[in-house]
């Protein structure tokens, strides 16, 4: 069976397919962020609680605080992303998600009891003692468990001619484990969260230390730890995962598309210099090297995705039905929305002057 | 059917998107009432200056904060995951048309955690003008989400204008955009009182506490007024098809609609109840009493608010099973498995049939029915049917009652998925009957054409009496076949003999007593009001007695003879045998003798579609099971209660509401009568048969045990489309004339059907039943050999010139010499080749009409050279045997 026969017809987009790319791309960064910082903290956490040392406590309390914030704007800042996936690829995500529909959609039950866990462990930090270790685990593992499923279907999504699977198992319980890129490329997610979420607690330290708490100067060092080290596996997962890459499509990056290979020397670029200022505990430096990184890590993504599906489908595939007046909304609600976030940042941070 | 369908089966039905959003849809109304609950509780707690108001408020806004921040936010996510999966195209056109939509539900989205997080964490830590404009933002960003999802909702229902222009605007601001939205907002409001219970009743000082349970009590009784009046101001906005689905079309409605019209009051009361002031603990149960009745409150109204669309996921756009209405014509045309890109099988061969009848099944019917699960279950919906009962209901599928999808695909395809349902989910399969029938024996008396002066002639008026034996349940037709005869005196100037004689019948041995085998008698004085004695019929005559005269036709006649097809041992034989004789009066002489059928039938096939099995023998008879379920469909579609009423032993006799022309039994104004109501309805689901859609319900089948069929038309290839027209053409003629008198239901069941023979409704020439008939001489003009074996659309104008009726030139009706109509001379019957020819051989030796051949003698007693009965009636019969 020919598996092109099988992709959904797309329906039409109203506005021309680079506005969704975009927002796409711009809003999964926001996603990929938060969601590290989520779950590396999450794990740093857990690491910290098995180990159980007096003084790692006031880290993963810092952490157990910081975790509902991070899991709400994870869901939050996945909701876009998700969303502009389906306009621009709903015949190929909707499709992979049927073919695994038990495990998309256990993903919604294992969040809500993931999410729980970080409130108990946020809530019941103290009271809990050391019952607390057991939250933090249910929580970190559920994620890992919903990072691979994630990556499972994402995989999926990429290759068509996986889905005649489906003429044998149509009860939704496909998992896409005989992909070669699945393991490493789950793993270059897990470890780029041990990496964000070091420098997420790095941050907090620095903004933090100003209050002058000396908790924060080992919050930042433990987190630049994380970072640094992370971002060295990270490197070597890196690696694995390109290998596992079918071989045009690495190839692109080493210079069969000049974009691609442009995109990797910045991305690898951006990786040292990361390393550079993390072993030196710089942290806003870090920052903007880790940032740039993972942006450049999403174009390359992208462009992996666009090569996966090039004998199937290119976006410019995608019919046009012009309706702009929505999208322009939409950009006024947006900055509307940001300034209103500033405004009432403002309105919270006020008690500091004032107390 | 361009996305691969879940196998769901056990979880089918709705079930998970069902469990997802009613609690989605629950916290997330609550998720914007409750957000206006927080800050104007906050702020009457600082005009109260109540320090015990505001920490009411702040706890209250913990247990917001864990509700809807984690519930309500993942379990929205969850609708969307949830209806990709089970209708992923149908959620691409939303996504598709709304994506900016959605965008900018997302930005309130951020909004709202950003507010309530710092509303939140910021309680007593900030000042209270700006807590409280953190606490407005939060209300007012949850009220917009809440507007802009139901912008989105309410398109699924109401699409309007979005149908043609396919504009966001139009679809957003839709029919319905206005009404639902009010009302969701009421229904929020609402929440917000019940919610505020939960943390109310917790509250440790008691006067305090039932301070605060009051006001949260005015929170829910207060809009409550404004959500009826908005519930009825949504309702009248639909178009009505929806209204009608709602009220009562669509059977997934009725105990919802039961339901939330029962749990409204007492929400309300249960709202009132907490403003009463009650020592003790009451309180905190009934707080949670009353959650979950709000929550069955909610999850009716969104059940029938989703069922309502049906047959639609987006009305007018997209049917329930994911399929656009523009593809409808192709998938029809070239075949659904060709046209779907999920199948693996894109022809059916014998090889293949059960397994592409699963792929349909998956693609056409599981986004709606589970296999055994908890909600809309196809296994009982299906039990009854048989592959040829499976296959017609596919057939008539969405004609009638319009809450499901029509079935799409080629005739092959239905049949793959009816035998798919039928014998891979039910384990059943069609064993064809092949009727297995003893020869019997029929006596001919004889004759002597030199010394004999009289000969009689006798027939039945009807080819073939149907009678229904379910009296327990309803009579569509009581048993009284009509018995005539001449009495001949043979000469040179033959005589029809009226007077001085007496002609009487009587049945042969063994079906003396129909009484006892049908439960006609038992139930006669419910349906006719009287008492009718064992064996005795309508007109009062019994199995034997004498025959009257109709002096109009100079005929004698024995009307209404309660004759049944059961024998008393219990064996089915449709031709039972009546001898005629008649007697001089005087002398008591008998002056001749003959016999004649009394075609009589219960092979009726309803059991082919409503289940259960042949009542008698295994071969005949309507059972308890296929009679109750023809009134449970009835009910369920005309809205009856026949079934009820027969199980409390008060059956219904169906010309009592659908007039019988046939009768004059007194019947309904303005209801169809009875043939075009049970051709029209039935023919909805056998279209495209041929003649096997008559065979269907009508005894006529090669494979019955009835044949009824036994004339020399049906020997020479005729069928009943050959003089009926198609089951549609036979049917659309008679709603045509119910139409023209002004029967508004005509319409519902013309609505599909397409008629064979001509090439539009309009060209349909109405008809009466038992009135309008096919003349003979449409094909056989001026008696002569016919050109053509084909006439529909061309009726009997009255009752007068139907061949039961007609006479030939010389006085003589037409039966008497060609016989019953279905059975004319030379006629074959499987219960033995003479039976329905005893007179033509008694009388000349052959099967062939009396006095063909130039047999003229038979009555003239010489030979004849004029044609005084009719033209060509000199001619030599063509069909010879």
């Amino acid at each position: 069976m020919d598996p092109s026969s099988l992709i959904p017809a797309p329906d039409s987009i109203p506005v021309h397919w680079g506005w969704l790319h975009f927002l796409f791309l711009l809003t999964f960064v926001l996603h990929v962020l938060c969601m590290n910082a989520m779950l590396g903290t999450g794990i740093i956490a857990l690491v910290k609680s098995f180990k159980g040392k007096r003084q790692d406590l006031p880290l993963a309390k810092e952490i157990s605080l910081k975790l509902p914030y991070t899991i709400a704007f994870t869901v939050n800042m996945g909701v876009a992303p998700l969303l502009f996936i389906q306009v621009l690829y709903g015949n190929f995500i909707y499709t992979s998600s049927v073919l695994m529909g038990w495990y998309w959609l256990l993903i919604i039950g294992i969040l809500i009891i993931a999410y729980y866990s970080a409130y108990l462990f946020d809530f019941k930090f103290d009271a809990l003692g050391s019952a607390r270790s057991i939250f933090i685990a249910v929580c970190v593992i559920l994620m890992l468990l919903i990072a691979f499923l994630f990556t499972s279907n994402i995989t999926l999504m990429l290759t068509p001619e996986k889905w005649i699977r489906y003429f044998s198992n149509s009860g939704g319980t496909i998992l896409n484990l005989s992909e070669p890129t699945l393991i490493p490329r789950y793993l270059h997610f897990v470890c780029a969260s041990l990496v964000i979420g070091g420098l997420f607690l790095a941050i907090v330290g620095k903004i933090k230390a100003k209050e002058g708490n000396h908790h924060y100067e080992a919050m930042i060092s433990s987190g630049m730890k994380w970072f640094s080290y992370a971002t060295l596996v990270q490197i070597i997962i890196g690696f694995w995962f390109a290998m596992a890459l079918p071989n045009p499509i690495i190839l692109l990056f080493l210079g069969d598309s000049s974009l691609g290979t442009l995109l990797f020397f910045f991305g690898l670029a951006g990786a040292g210099t990361a390393l550079y200022f993390g072993f030196n505990k710089r942290v806003w430096p870090s920052a903007g090297a880790a940032i740039f990184t993972v942006v450049v890590m999403v174009l390359i993504r992208d462009m992996v995705r666009t090569a996966y599906l090039k004998p199937y489908f290119s976006l410019s595939d995608l019919k046009v039905e012009p309706q702009y007046s929505p999208m322009i909304l939409f950009m006024v609600t947006l900055i509307a929305g940001i300034g209103l976030i500033g405004y009432m940042l403002k309105l919270a941070t006020k008690r500091k002057q004032e107390s | 059917m361009n996305y691969p369908v879940w196998e769901l089966y056990y979880a089918g039905g709705g079930l998970l998107i069902a469990l997802m959003a009613v609690v989605h849809v629950y916290v997330a109304h609550f998720a914007v009432g409750g957000g206006l609950f927080l800050v104007l509780t906050e702020m009457k707690g600082l005009r109260e200056n109540s320090t015990a108001v505001l920490e009411y408020t702040r706890k209250h806004s913990k247990f917001f904060l864990l509700l809807t921040m984690v519930f309500s936010s993942v379990t929205g996510v969850g609708i969307w995951f949830t209806i990709s999966l089970l209708s992923p195209a149908a959620t691409s056109v939303l996504i598709h048309t709304f994506v900016f939509g959605f965008a900018m539900e997302w930005v309130f989205f951020i909004l709202e955690i950003v507010a309530l997080f710092l509303y939140f964490y910021t309680f007593n830590k900030i000042d209270h003008k700006a807590h409280l404009i953190l606490g407005w933002i939060y209300a007012v960003s949850a009220l917009i989400s809440l507007i802009l999802i139901n912008g989105i909702i309410s398109f699924m229902q109401t699409p309007g204008d979005w149908l043609v222009t396919r504009s966001f605007w139009d679809g957003f601001f839709n029919p319905s955009f206005w009404p639902s939205m009010f009302f969701r907002i009421t229904i929020s409001l609402v929440l917000a009182g019940i919610f505020g219970f939960i943390t109310a009743v917790f509250i440790k000082d008691p006067d305090f506490k039932e301070n605060m349970v009051c006001y949260c009590a005015r929170w829910l009784l207060l809009p409550f007024i404004f959500m009826v009046l908005f519930a009825w101001w949504y309702f009248a906005a639909f178009p009505d098809s929806l209204k009608a689905m709602i009220l009562g079309r669509s059977p997934e409605i009725v105990p919802l609609t039961k339901i939330f019209a029962a749990v409204l009051p007492v929400l309300f009361i249960g709202g009132l109840l907490m403003a009463i002031r009650v020592p003790g603990n009451i309180k905190k149960y009934m707080a949670f009493v009353i959650l979950v009745i709000g929550l069955v409150y909610m999850g009716s109204f969104e059940w029938i608010r989703e069922a309502s669309r049906r047959p639609f996921l987006i009305y007018g756009h997209m049917y329930s099973n994911s399929i656009k209405i523009e593809d409808e014509a192709n998938i029809n045309k070239h075949g659904f498995l060709k046209t779907a890109k999920w199948v693996k099988h894109q022809e059916i061969s014998d090889a293949n049939m059960l397994h592409a009848g699963r792929e349909i099944f998956n693609l056409q019917c599981i986004t709606c029915h589970s296999v055994g699960g908890a909600l809309n279950d196809i296994l009982p919906l299906t039990k009854k049917f048989t592959v040829f009962g499976m296959d017609s209901q596919l057939n008539g599928q969405g004609k009638i009652n319009d809450y499901m999808p029509k079935f799409m695909g080629t005739r092959m395809e239905r049949l793959a998925l009816s035998r798919y349902m039928v014998e891979k989910l039910h384990g059943k399969a069609d064993i064809p009957t092949k009727a297995a029938v003893k020869e019997l024996p029929a006596p001919i008396d004889p004759f002597d054409e030199k010394k004999d002066e009289y000969i009689l002639l006798a027939w039945s008026n009807i080819g073939m009496r149907c009678i229904s034996d379910s009296a327990s349940w309803f009579i569509l037709t009581p048993p009284g076949n009509d018995i005539s005869a001449y009495l001949i005196r043979r000469g040179e100037t033959p005589e029809m003999v009226t007077q001085g004689v007496k002609l009487t019948y009587k049945v042969e041995p063994g079906f003396e007593y129909p009484s006892k085998t049908v439960k006609f008698w038992n139930h006669a004085q419910k349906f006719f009001g009287k008492k009718l004695p064992p064996d005795i019929g309508l007109t009062g005559n019994g199995l034997k007695g004498k025959m009257k005269l109709d002096d109009e036709n100079q005929v004698f006649v024995a009307d209404g003879i309660p004759v049944v097809p059961y024998s008393a041992d219990n064996r089915y034989n449709p031709y039972p045998l009546f001898t005629i004789e008649a007697m001089d009066q005087n002398s008591g002489k008998r002056l001749a003798r003959t016999r004649v059928v009394a075609s009589v039938s219960t092979e009726m096939g309803c059991k082919n579609c409503h289940g259960g099995k042949w009542r008698m023998e295994g071969v005949t008879g309507i059972s308890d099971e296929t009679a109750s379920d023809i009134l449970a469909m009835h009910d369920k579609i005309s809205k009856t209660e026949l079934l009820k009423m027969a199980q409390q032993g008060k059956p219904y006799l169906c010309k009592s509401c659908h007039l019988d022309a046939n009768s004059d039994t007194k019947s309904k104004p303005g209801v169809l009568n009875l043939s075009a109501a049970i051709h029209g309805f039935h023919a909805n689901y056998l279209t495209d048969r041929d003649v096997e859609a008559c065979h269907a319900c009508h005894p006529s089948s090669a494979g019955g045990h009835t044949q009824c069929l036994r004339g020399i038309h049906h020997e020479i290839g005729l069928d009943c489309t050959s003089c009926h027209g198609n089951l549609e053409d036979h049917a659309l003629s008679l709603l045509v004339a119910e139409q023209k008198a002004g029967k508004k239901s005509a319409k519902r069941l013309m609505k599909h059907l397409v008629p064979t023979r001509v090439d539009s409704i309009g060209g349909i020439k109405p008809r009466n039943p038992w009135i309008n008939q096919p003349d003979c001489l449409n094909c056989h003009i001026d008696f002569n050999p016919p050109e053509t074996d084909q006439t529909f659309n061309q009726w009997t104008k009255s009752k007068d010139q139907l061949y039961r009726s007609r006479t030939g030139d010389a006085g003589i009706m037409c039966q008497a010499c060609h016989s019953t109509t279905h059975a004319v001379y030379p006629a074959t019957n499987i219960y033995g080749n003479n039976r329905d020819n005893i007179q033509p051989f008694q009388y000349q030796g052959n099967p062939y009409p009396i006095a063909s051949n130039k047999n003229c003698k038979v009555c003239h007693t010489i030979d004849m050279d004029e044609e005084l009965h009719h033209p060509n009636s000199l001619a030599m019969f063509r069909n010879v045997r």
